[in-house]
């Protein structure tokens, strides 16, 4: 994967890369998929506007998965995404993404980086190609967590173009944090490898800590999967040749052309979240599958309490399956939770917080690096 | 066992007989996993929609400016005369 799919040859701490799937006015967006091909943003993402409002530049637009779909098959590609290598090869101080499946909060920390996955709600996804609207969150790539909290501080806040987001207009990551105590999930903890462990007992060694249990943990990488397949299949379906994109150049008739477009426009895993996507909303199966997955997804996020902790530990990386690694990085989009994610003695760290403590995340991190 | 050809035909995708071959090992390793999921007691448990407590946010009815004809047209693959053009649907 090359890093970018368009440079901008603009670098420095006030340079942000974009992943291709926020718009930027005349600018191509692809979401590396060609059922985009051609296609021009007439209009600039609410992040972009409040970035080059307060003196960022863009460096250019990364390179990414298909719409940043999780890769079931194999992927002969082990270079990392282009809003990654942006940020770890120094060309942007910054990048702006959308992380659903954990790709990005895994490689940050593989690659010398940080990522920040902000509260659900609190920056605006106005200008994001839609993916999975209830867990879409555009998250930050940094190298240092208190600049990348920097960051956020300038493109959170309410937008009237977003209608589903919290009131507040500002936010203050920096503001005193309070006493931290640590959930350790000793279960998912026991799942990663010997060094990786060992890692996450010296980090939690410096903080009160308690022992937690994450119930249903197992089930968080299906409820993910089932939910996240229903709404790209629903939001996948504006892609018809028509209004704007790809459009197949042989077809007999309108359904030919639907159908020719979508063939030719679509990749693999964006076919098989479509096509899973339609029979989990399908009537034969949407009570088996779809709705029993909304409920179990409420369990889910009413199972994190942060009653005895506030902050949970977790490692980046539990063996080689994607699939199976999923459960690591959906409970904050099925919770709606922050979270943030780094090295700490090589050895990828996530974090996940409250709704709007991201406060306590930073001075986690900060406690950690002292 | 749901045949994935109707899922075809239902999201007018067409699947070259390798890319059927890849979906339904997806689908039958994603059905496998999701067995799991039957186990759980979800009786009284109300869907989960949307995370966030608050309700829709909805603006005032008021008429705003927002794209005008030519941006939204500026990306359709064919176009006439101010109008996103498609094949006949009629005879």
């Amino acid at each position: 994967m090359g890093l970018f799919i368009e440079n901008y040859n603009i670098s420095g701490a006030d340079a942000v890369a974009l992943e291709d799937s926020i718009m930027e006015k005349g600018r191509g967006v692809t979401v590396g998929s060609r059922i985009l091909k051609n296609f021009v943003s007439p209009f600039n993402a609410t992040v972009v506007d409040r970035l080059l409002d307060n003196g960022f530049k863009i460096a250019g637009r990364a390179n990414m998965d298909e719409f940043g779909l999780l890769k079931l098959s194999r992927d002969d590609d082990n270079m990392p995404t282009g809003a990654i290598r942006a940020v770890s090869d120094d060309v942007a101080a910054f990048s702006l993404c959308n992380d659903l499946f954990g790709r990005y909060r895994r490689e940050a920390t593989e690659n010398d980086c940080c990522y920040i996955h902000p509260t659900y709600g609190t920056v605006s996804r106005y200008g994001l190609v839609p993916l999975a609207s209830s867990m879409d969150q555009i998250g930050i790539v940094c190298k240092d967590l208190a600049q990348g909290f920097g960051l956020l501080s300038y493109i959170s806040g309410k937008d009237p173009k977003d209608g589903a987001m919290f009131p507040e207009s500002t936010y203050d990551y920096t503001k005193p944090a309070g006493e931290i105590t640590l959930g350790v999930p000793k279960s998912v903890i026991e799942k990663a490898d010997v060094d990786t462990q060992d890692a996450i007992t010296e980090f939690i060694d410096g903080f009160a800590n308690t022992e937690i249990d994450l119930e249903h943990f197992d089930l968080y990488s299906r409820v993910m999967y089932i939910l996240s397949s229903a709404e790209i299949s629903n939001n996948l379906s504006r892609y018809d040749g028509i209004k704007f994109g790809y459009r197949a150049s042989n077809f007999s008739d309108l359904e030919d052309l639907y159908t020719k477009t979508r063939s030719e426009g679509f990749g693999p895993d964006a076919k098989s979240a479509i096509i899973m996507g339609a029979m989990m909303l399908s009537k034969d199966q949407y009570g088996a599958y779809y709705e029993r997955a909304m409920k179990v997804r409420r369990l889910i996020k009413e199972s994190i309490k942060f009653d005895r902790y506030n902050v949970i530990v977790l490692p980046c990386n539990i063996g080689d399956d994607p699939y199976e690694n999923l459960s690591l990085y959906a409970l904050s989009p099925l919770a709606g939770l922050p979270s943030v994610s780094f090295s700490y003695k090589g050895h990828g760290i996530q974090l996940i917080a409250g709704v709007k403590n991201e406060d306590l995340l930073l001075s986690t991190w900060e406690v950690c690096k002292a | 066992m749901p045949r994935i050809e109707d899922y075809e035909t239902m999201t007018k995708i067409s699947l070259t007989k390798e890319e059927r071959g890849i979906v339904s090992g997806h689908m039958n390793m994603l059905l496998d996993s999701f067995k799991e999921l039957g186990d759980i007691d979800v009786s009284g448990v109300e869907p989960l929609v949307s995370v966030l407590d608050i309700t829709n946010d909805m603006r005032d009815d008021v008429a705003i400016k927002t794209l005008s004809r030519e941006e939204l047209l500026s990306n359709a693959p064919e176009q006439y005369d101010g109008y996103f053009q498609v094949p006949r649907t009629v005879d």
